[in-house]
């Protein structure tokens, strides 16, 4: 881990080259759709992780609710190329927008009220969008859902095969990790931690709390809502029970497993996540017994996750007593 | 470094004015008027629970008062939140601690930097000229101010697994990167050893000589007698005396519920001392 | 006139039995202080246990209810052990994702155990209907939704009377509202939190099983729903407060009936969580004046 980190710090171009060179290159190599598919799959749960792990992960906030503004994206995107025609590519930021609006609205109320609200709010608020899209038979179909979604169209390219989802994933997994990673390491970014980390001593710095977890929200809903307009055309069918609050937790339980707080935790979680779900597919119901008990597991032995720090706030007590001894000594 | 000509040495820097804070039926802080004027060292001192941290955390927006104002430079800021009331160039510490213990020593400061710096989402994003020059300033700022306080070579260190004292003196850190006219410290010199309880009194006064205001709650009554030029006595949540170390020290009332009846102060500084 | 009115008292009796739900997902969160996602899986070990005793034993309701709450009280413990007990002092999505585990990990071995299918659940509780005439208007009374509603009141009143009477209720209200405080005062903080859990489990087991009756089925994946119903209800109770939460469960089975009745059934949900979302903007804090548990 260690030694790879080094490497990563010395020859950082060589590994972005490498890396560059080998995602051009897969969906060449590998034939099969189906295991493109996975890929494809993997690659937008790592986003949606990506996009949730801002909020639990750097602002310490625990929301529930992602499954609903991936919801108002995947039915922005449906509702509107299929019923209005619109272009995918117009569609796209216009339903991490949309989402970032919900997010706004879902946040103001609990501002002011300690961090449990926020999740209770989340998840009623991810189960009321949910339940608009199974209703409101007008825009989102109702019940039936919404079926055949028209495929992107690029330079009169139709983008139907997996092969081009690899690529749009791709792209917005990229753009994604790029500008967050970016905004973290800004002011933007440090607030957010200071949030989370303590948010007496951040008010107390002069750290707009309330506004900077408003932000923090609508950034993680805006990307949660363009990967949902990329997500609708990939299945080509969304109906309102792909975004249950199960949607919601599997996110969750990605980026916990993942690790919160590290940019490469939820792209870990959602490979885990997927691959299991996935390729255990013929023992059925076993799966998510596997699943569920290699969460508890988790939470038992590592509840940073993989990827996560020990010495971090998201760790637990039990580390950070741990932690204060050892720094002691070391003092 | 920070511009104190702009400030008008005839108003006072913080002032209250009939400040109360009940709690049900407690009278945590009672009708306290106190004045501080800008360039003071300011002591505020009083048995446990006397309600001076009630008063800090109301002059600071952590609580709203009761009844009564608070004035920063002449400006009421009552019933403002603690976020506005930092970015009027009031900094602050806490008695408890509250450090972003898992972040270093220099990410801690560089927070402090917030309020000095308008770096917004795009700008991050797009690295425009200004990220850019906040940053600079943010990075140049936080290693000045660490230098300054002894803590630079510690500076990527995990600020939670420092020693105590050491944790205090990175909150003050942070808190002046706030870049504030007047800084209120609670308690700073609690858990620190006598040595580097001097330093942190030479520290304050070298704050003091550059211009900053100081308000300071301390139990250790040398400290509060020798640094400070103006001191307010609390006791159950009321004003019992304010004026210089000299006038404290001779005050009957304070004699009688700071110190217990039959010490004076003089002495209590010696035994102390 | 008379629609609604009818209504109403459908309302009031799955308001009650969401009351039921409310009170035992109070009490849990109470003592434990963290949010759970187990309820409804063990609101269906409840169900199941009961349909179980139901096939064995024929229509035993009093039994049935005995076994329903003995199974979620042991499911309880189980939860206890694996999701709490452990991180108390943890930052709280640890034993948030626990219970998303426990959850997850029941509702499939229930799949698996139990089948898949849907099984009836009849005939438990005469089907019999009294009729009042309020003047003009006629109103239909189930002999099913008496029985429901006096069970829930009377459970309601015998956990009043053990949360104000006896020493293990005062304890359980201490651990409720100030963990550090009651573990000065002596008490085996970790011990109450254990009962008070099962004791909520166990009376989401016998809401479990009022669900069935009322429902006439029982299916191992009836949980996720309902608990978000009881979650939803406890939470403008203000979380924790006992008295609220019922009340909030109750106003959640009205308003849904009622919604209802000036619109589709589809849109029961809608209503129920349309209630929420407006109360939490208008009063975050639920009905409760204090602001709930400080989590």
């Amino acid at each position: 881990m260690e030694k790879a980190k080094d490497f990563y710090e010395k020859h950082k171009l060589i590994v972005y080259l490498i890396l560059f060179a080998v995602s051009l290159v897969v969906p060449f190599v590998i034939e099969q759709a189906l295991i493109l598919r996975y890929i494809c799959t993997i690659m937008m749960y790592a986003t949606l992780a990506g996009s949730l792990n801002v909020i639990n992960g750097y602002s310490g906030q625990t929301c529930l609710g992602q499954a609903g503004f991936f919801c108002i994206g995947a039915y922005t995107c449906a509702a509107l190329t299929k019923n209005f025609g619109v272009s995918f590519w117009i569609v796209l930021p216009l339903a991490g927008i949309l989402a970032a609006l919900v997010g706004l609205l879902v946040s103001l109320p609990t501002l002011k009220l300690s961090g449990i609200y926020l999740s209770i709010v989340t998840l009623g608020a991810s189960e009321i969008i949910r339940i608009i899209a199974q209703t409101w038979t007008p825009v989102t179909g109702g019940a039936l859902g919404i079926k055949q979604i028209p495929y992107p169209n690029l330079f009169g390219l139709e983008l139907f095969r997996p092969k081009y989802y690899y690529f749009i994933f791709l792209i917005i997994g990229v753009l994604f990790l790029f500008i967050t990673s970016r905004v973290l390491r800004s002011r933007v970014g440090r607030a957010w931690m200071a949030i989370r980390e303590d948010q007496v001593a951040a008010k107390s710095l002069g750290v707009e709390t309330s506004r900077c977890k408003c932000t923090n929200f609508m950034y993680g809903a805006f990307w949660a809502g363009i990967i949902g307009a990329a997500y609708a055309p990939f299945v080509n069918y969304i109906e309102s029970s792909q975004f249950t609050t199960d949607t919601g937790f599997n996110v969750l339980a990605m980026v916990v497993i993942g690790g919160q707080g590290t940019l490469l935790g939820p792209i870990i979680g959602s490979a885990i996540v997927t691959i299991l779900t996935e390729t255990l597919r013929f023992l059925e119901n076993w799966r998510y017994v596997i699943y569920a008990i290699i969460i508890i597991l988790m939470m038992w032995v590592r509840p940073q996750g993989l990827l996560g720090a020990s010495d971090s706030i998201l760790a637990g007590g039990k580390i950070r007593r741990k932690e204060k001894e050892q720094g002691g000594k070391k003092a | 470094m920070i511009d104190f000509s702009q400030i008008d040495t005839n108003v006072p820097m913080l002032e209250s004015k009939g400040l109360c804070k009940y709690f049900g039926g407690l009278k945590a802080v009672d009708n306290v008027d106190m004045k501080i004027m800008p360039g003071d060292i300011f002591g505020i001192i009083g048995p446990n629970g006397a309600g001076k941290t009630t008063f800090f955390n109301m002059c600071t927006g952590m609580y709203t008062p009761t009844k009564g104002n608070v004035y920063l430079m002449g400006e009421d800021v009552t019933g403002l939140s603690a976020e506005r009331v930092a970015r009027k160039k009031m900094a602050r510490t806490f008695q408890n601690l509250q450090l972003f213990k898992f972040m270093s020593v220099l990410d801690n400061v560089k927070i402090g930097c917030h309020i000095g710096t308008k770096t917004n989402m795009v700008d991050s994003i797009f690295h425009t000229k200004r990220y850019k020059q906040d940053e600079e300033y943010v990075v140049h700022k936080s290693e000045e101010i660490l230098r300054a306080i002894g803590l630079y070579e510690y500076r990527d260190t995990m600020a939670g697994n420092l020693a105590y004292g050491m944790q205090r003196k990175v909150e003050i850190a942070r808190a002046l990167a706030l870049e504030p006219y007047i800084l209120l410290l609670d308690e700073p010199a609690a858990g620190m050893n006598p040595q580097e309880k001097e330093e942190l009194m030479e520290f304050i006064k070298m704050l003091n000589d550059g211009g900053y205001t100081i308000a300071v709650i301390e139990h250790d009554m040398k400290f509060v007698m020798n640094s400070c030029n103006r001191i307010l006595v609390l006791n159950f949540g009321q004003k019992i005396c304010e004026g210089t170390p000299d006038q404290v020290k001779s005050d009957k009332q304070v004699h009688e519920a700071y110190f217990g009846k039959g010490i004076i102060a003089g002495e209590a500084v010696k035994v102390h001392g | 006139m008379e629609y609604f009115l009818n209504q109403l008292v459908n309302g009031l009796c799955q308001g009650a039995i969401y009351a039921l739900m409310a009170i035992g997902y109070s009490v849990i969160v109470g003592v434990v202080g963290m949010v759970t996602f187990t309820y409804g899986e063990i609101m269906m070990i409840g169900a199941f246990s009961a349909y179980y005793i139901f096939q064995a034993f024929g229509n035993n309701l009093p039994l049935a209810i005995l076994a329903a709450f003995t199974g979620s009280f042991v499911i309880g413990i189980i939860v206890y052990k694996l999701c709490y007990e452990k991180f108390f002092n943890a930052p709280r999505h640890i034993s948030l994702l626990c219970t998303i585990g426990i959850s997850m990990l029941i509702k499939n071995l229930a799949q698996i155990v139990f089948g898949p299918e849907t099984k009836p659940v009849l005939d438990i509780i005469e089907n019999r209907t009294f009729t009042i005439m309020l003047g003009s208007v006629r109103l239909d009374i189930k002999l099913l939704q008496i029985v429901v509603i006096l069970l829930v009141i009377v459970l309601a009143g015998t956990l009043t009377l053990f949360f104000n009477k006896t020493k293990w209720g005062i304890a359980l209200r201490a651990v409720s509202q100030n963990k550090d405080a009651a573990y000065l005062m002596g008490i085996n903080v970790k011990r109450t939190a254990l009962i008070g859990n099962c004791i909520g489990s166990g009376l989401g087991g016998v809401a479990g099983i009022l669900l069935s009756i009322y429902y006439y089925s029982v299916s191992a994946t009836m949980g996720g729903a309902y608990s978000m119903k009881a979650f939803a209800a406890s939470v403008l109770g203000g979380l924790v407060d006992i008295r609220f939460s019922a009340l909030g469960g109750l106003c959640i089975g009205i308003i849904e009936n009622l919604g209802i009745a000036v619109s589709a059934a589809t849109f029961r949900d809608v209503f129920a969580f349309g209630f929420l979302i407006l109360v939490l903007l208008i009063r975050p804090q639920g009905f409760v004046s204090k602001k709930g548990v400080r989590v």
